[in-house]
């Protein structure tokens, strides 16, 4: 059962445990913003990526393509295969939601993504289902809120900075710096070599469909690397 | 018009996915190759994304003005494989484009 008097230490726990996690979130949803302000789209629509899509690799990637003029299918299709991973936190979650009532499992389920996922393992670990469940609303939802003025603010210092500081720059830098960072993993440094060398030689193919074909070469190479044991 | 459509599909299909799993309560166990794979998705875009953007970017502003992202991005590649920290990218690349372009220019 859902209480609605849950215990709000255990909802402040949640909340005091995603703080840490703002720390590199904030400063993500301000690029996201920034982009949605420089993109040749709808300062507005660039935002609802925010609520609707709640995924910040996904919501760069949909940003990134509408602002290339990528085909609408094209784009969703990137959005969503890079959103699979949901799926995975759908399974895991589902073992802590099995038996609550729907309204729950269909508002919790919508505040799934990486960082509340990973809070809400932790409470789950330490405190029994119900306390858990008050931990995940109180770590899940200053998350999303967080996460929503992030990108109203990158939106609004983006749509009022000048030109010449060529702010559309921020968004490939960021993208370099995480796969960057991402090399030291040999699964995914093969995927991100061979992905960026698709995406070059792909480069004049219609609608994006290079980006498209660049994540599945990259997915493939990285599936190549052995097995970690 | 189409980019609000596009918008509002791919957050209807990621909600799916959130309440996928949650709502077939029947256990299906995924194989384990597709959970190896969808760590490597957001590398692998995020990889494609930069090289295409980076490339882009090159392409239109020519031969000479180009010099100033690649010098950024090459600062940025620097600036991380030194901190460890993916936002040194913009950090130190940012300034660097600035410099770069204005030194370009004059």
């Amino acid at each position: 059962m859902i209480s609605l008097r849950a215990d709000r230490s255990d909802i402040a726990a949640g909340a005091r445990a995603m703080v840490p996690w703002l720390a590199g979130i904030v400063p993500f949803g301000l690029v996201i913003g920034v982009s949605a302000a420089q993109a040749d789209i709808p300062t507005l629509a660039g935002w609802l990526t925010g609520p609707l899509i709640y995924a910040g690799s996904s919501q760069l990637a949909t940003i990134g393509m509408l602002d290339a003029g990528a085909a609408p299918v094209v784009v969703v299709a990137a959005a969503l295969i890079i959103n699979i991973r949901l799926i995975f936190y759908s399974a895991t979650m589902a073992r802590y939601w099995r038996g609550t009532p729907l309204w729950w499992r269909l508002a919790a389920a919508y505040l799934i993504v990486d960082p509340s996922v990973a809070v809400a393992l932790d409470g789950y670990q330490r405190l029994d289902r119900e306390r858990g469940h008050a931990y995940y609303l109180g770590g899940a939802v200053l998350l999303w809120v967080s996460w929503l003025a992030a990108i109203a603010a990158g939106a609004m210092v983006g749509a009022s900075l000048p030109a010449w500081l060529h702010l559309e720059f921020v968004i490939p830098l960021y993208l370099v710096g995480q796969a960057i960072a991402k090399l030291a993993n040999p699964a995914q440094r093969r995927a991100i070599v061979a992905a960026a060398t698709v995406a070059l030689l792909a480069l004049s193919a219609p609608l994006q469909l290079g980006v498209a074909l660049a994540i599945a070469a990259g997915v493939t190479a990285g599936l190549t690397a052995e097995v970690p044991r | 018009m189409s980019s609000w459509i596009v918008i509002v599909a791919a957050g209807l299909g990621s909600y799916l996915f959130r309440l996928s799993m949650i709502i077939l309560t029947s256990r299906i166990t995924m194989p384990p190759y597709l959970e190896r794979a969808s760590g490597l998705v957001a590398p692998a875009a995020f990889a494609a994304l930069a090289a295409a953007g980076v490339a882009t970017a090159c392409i239109g502003l020519g031969a000479t003005q180009a010099a100033a992202p690649l010098a950024a991005v090459a600062a940025a590649v620097i600036a991380v494989l030194r901190t460890g920290s993916s936002y040194a990218a913009i950090l130190v690349g940012m300034p660097a484009l600035w410099i770069t372009t204005s030194l370009l220019s004059s």
